[in-house]
């Protein structure tokens, strides 16, 4: 492999390393290189251009790390699959840098090494992504995974050495499509030959997802003896303990974090802390998620949040209202934030039995909250806040309203259910949240039966009326779009262009709500066929 | 296991102090009249001395509990041409001959890269200190399942105590590396329950096989 015509991008925090780097580099044939100072650098970077490879040191400075780097720019989709990452690191952070967490480095390097290693290890990284290509090319955002599927059948047909890596994808395609089955023998048939974490984690989760939970957890624990480095399986088990035993999901949390630190982890440990009440600990969590990063770009307003409460469980009123604080200077002004803070102030006044302040505050929370659409998190904040504040009745609005627009998220209807808890309403919440997923599909089976019998104008008002108050309900938008097109179909491709540009711009918000519904393909599968020529293209779904 | 490390402490630091030696005169011959060869050598020789600190720092990490394996994938032929580029240049008089066919069948293996490789390495620098003329580095399917890497020389063999299963230090070196390779072998496992494991025999030349599950 020639690097010579490659991009790259060189992440490192101290310049003599990067000079240094930047010199092995260009011994081994990469000539065209970016330099990154920061994680705001790296990200910045990142935005602007599309690089072949990135070189990324293991610490980088400011409580920040290339792991953490990687996960959040492959999160927020600013990292195409197709760049290769490889991590640098010291002997002593390579345990920590070979977790194989979910998103983990195409390849790490130990230093010291020579500009000749480099130059193999990253040929090589270079050359199974070429290989891979024409999967990654479909795994994107704007993929289509049936196509992504394809192109992993053909791969396969051909044989060659990456047949493995294939599997792989192969296995998180069908996951991902809700072809459990399929995916479920894929991973068993892997898992006869040898046993490697990542097919063991695969077994474990689609066993999960046919419905057998007790089988998926002691899966995940044998896993666990066998790997004990897996942090992707332990994300798994403790979600999966979670559900049943929080106090165990804690432990398991705990373990993770003695593999390696991320703030992520910390935050989740916190929010099971608090919930099973250890507020030392949760104190602990969010105090380190808090401080550790510098950077500003890991942590989130739910980590002050949470210390603050945590602090004032145990009284600490002062340390409470500092965590409020806090969370104004490390964020950007939104509403979100301003909401934020307010609703968590109320909650502390509440505790320690301020009520005139708590009362003030929490009109300041409601007021954000009229004047603008908050996301799931912060909503959540201000209805907890209501309850705090004896508001009940607007508390199990703003639920409601969250828990109709997140209809299909199970982590966004989990914390919702928490807020119940919190207040003390756990089997009045499972009720109303219950209520609400059956309103809900009540009135998608009301839409298809009203279409069915013919009566589609009236479907479609119906759906309109929801898919715009609900932007972030995917299956919403989705069957509206799904009935405007039937309209099309039935009237004629020539007579409607109107109605098919609004279908598209509901497959948009779907995607936008949900880019891995498993129905999108389906939609935009039907508005092809059915769109006139002259309607827009629907790219990439 | 406390007073097994202790030993092993001792012996790998009288072992590395020669080393240091040894380096320090191949230091002097290379200041006087630089020779590839002389430089082979010292690299040779701070390879091994890297190599077996390594080797103690990760045994001590497992008697402390704090060793854990980081196991993934890794391409076989990929980590054979790493294990090979990393050994260095041979010694003029000795050829190693590698047979790794199974790699082509078995594409990718999971295990821990990094201690793997430091035991092989261990493996094949005693090898190559006790063969004659030959070496033979081999890449096996093993017959029960999994993996094994087998390296054979064509030397004495090893000594009786240490067939027996001692783990004392010979003329052949300090027992650290046979300590190291059994270490990590058993920590290789399934979630199954199946572990690898180490074998030693005389066939009449020294053969080392280490298997993975």
């Amino acid at each position: 492999m020639d690097l010579r015509d490659k991009t790259g991008l060189l992440i490192d925090d101290m310049p003599e390393m990067r000079s240094a780097m930047r010199i092995q580099l260009t011994d081994a044939g990469l000539e065209k290189c970016d330099q990154a100072r920061s994680i705001k650098e790296a990200i910045d970077r990142l935005k602007e251009k599309r690089y072949d490879l990135i070189v990324c040191d293991y610490n980088l400075g400011q409580g920040a790390d290339g792991q953490q780097l990687l996960e959040l720019v492959r999160r927020r989709n600013i990292l195409p699959l197709s760049t290769a990452f490889m991590i640098v690191t010291g002997e002593t952070g390579y345990e920590q840098v070979s977790t194989a967490a979910e998103y983990a480095p195409d390849d790490y390097l130990l230093k010291p090494f020579t500009a000749d290693l480099l130059g193999t290890r990253l040929g090589r990284i270079l050359d199974k992504k070429a290989a891979l290509a024409p999967i990654y090319s479909q795994m994107g955002e704007k993929g289509d995974r049936t196509k992504a599927l394809a192109a992993c059948e053909a791969l396969l047909a051909n044989g060659g050495r990456y047949a493995l890596d294939v599997l792989r994808l192969k296995g998180e395609l069908l996951t991902a499509l809700g072809r459990n089955e399929e995916a479920l023998a894929l991973y068993e048939n892997v898992l006869q030959q040898r046993s490697t974490p990542w097919a063991e984690v695969g077994k474990a989760r689609l066993l999960s997802l046919l419905g057998d939970d007790e089988e998926a957890k002691a899966h995940l624990q044998r896993a666990l003896t066998a790997y004990p480095n897996y942090l992707a399986a332990y994300d798994s088990l403790s979600q999966l303990v979670e559900k049943t035993d929080k106090a165990a999901a804690q432990q398991i949390v705990e373990q993770a974090l003695k593999v390696a630190p991320s703030t992520q982890r910390q935050r989740r440990l916190g929010g099971l802390a608090l919930e099973n009440k250890d507020f030392e600990r949760a104190e602990s969590a969010f105090r380190r998620a808090v401080e550790k990063d510098r950077t500003g770009f890991f942590k989130s307003h739910d980590d002050y949040s949470g210390l603050a409460k945590s602090c004032v469980e145990q009284g600490k009123t002062v340390e409470a209202l500092t965590a409020v604080k806090d969370m104004g200077n490390a964020f950007a002004r939104t509403p979100e934030l301003e909401a934020r803070q307010a609703a968590v102030e109320c909650q502390v006044h509440v505790k320690s039995g301020n009520e005139a302040a708590a009362k003030l505050a929490l009109e300041k929370a409601l007021k954000v909250q009229q004047s603008a659409k908050l996301d799931a998190s912060s909503a959540l904040e201000i209805a907890q806040a209501c309850f705090a504040g004896g508001r009940t009745e607007e508390a199990k609005a703003i639920i409601q309203s969250v828990a109709e627009d997140h209809n299909e998220n199970d982590e966004v209807l989990a914390k919702a259910q928490g807020v119940f808890a919190q207040a003390g309403l756990e089997d009045e919440g499972t009720l109303f949240l219950d209520a609400t997923k059956k309103r809900m599909i009540k009135l998608n089976n009301d839409a298809v039966a009203m279409a069915k019998a013919g009566q589609l104008d009236q479907a479609i008002e119906m759906l309109t009326e929801a898919a715009d108050r609900l932007t972030n309900n995917a299956q919403i938008a989705i069957n509206t779009a799904m009935a405007l097109l039937m309209h099309v179909h039935r009237n004629g491709t020539s007579t409607d262009l109107a109605q098919t540009k609004r279908a598209h711009a509901y497959i948009l918000q779907a995607q936008r709500a949900n880019a891995n519904h498993p129905r999108l393909t389906e939609i935009s599968g039907l508005y092809r066929k059915v769109a006139p020529a002259d309607a827009p293209p629907l790219e990439g779904i | 296991m406390p007073n097994q490390i202790d030993a092993l402490v001792a012996a790998a630091i009288h072992d590395a102090k020669n080393a240091l030696m040894a380096l320090d005169t191949q230091l002097g011959e290379i200041e006087r009249r630089p020779t590839s060869a002389d430089f082979s050598a010292a690299r040779a020789t701070t390879g091994r001395i890297a190599g077996q600190l390594a080797e103690l720092l990760t045994l001590y990490r497992a008697q402390g509990g704090q060793l854990r394996l980081a196991i993934d994938d890794h391409d076989l032929h990929d980590f054979i041409d790493d294990l090979l580029t990393e050994l260095g240049p041979l010694p003029g008089n000795i050829q190693l001959d590698c047979n790794r066919d199974a790699a082509d069948q078995l594409g990718a293996w999971a295990f821990d890269a990094y201690l793997v490789k430091l035991a092989l390495l261990d493996a094949l620098r005693n090898a190559l200190r006790q063969a004659r003329t030959h070496v033979a580095l081999t890449l096996k399917a093993a017959p029960q399942g999994g993996l094994c890497f087998e390296v054979a020389d064509d030397g004495p063999g090893f000594p009786a105590a240490i067939l027996a299963g001692e783990n004392t230090a010979s003329a052949q070196g300090t027992g650290l590396g046979l300590s190291f390779a059994r270490l990590i072998a058993e920590r290789h496992a399934t979630p199954a329950g199946k572990h690898g494991h180490v074998a030693l025999a005389n066939l009449p030349g020294a053969n080392f096989k280490l298997t993975l599950p």
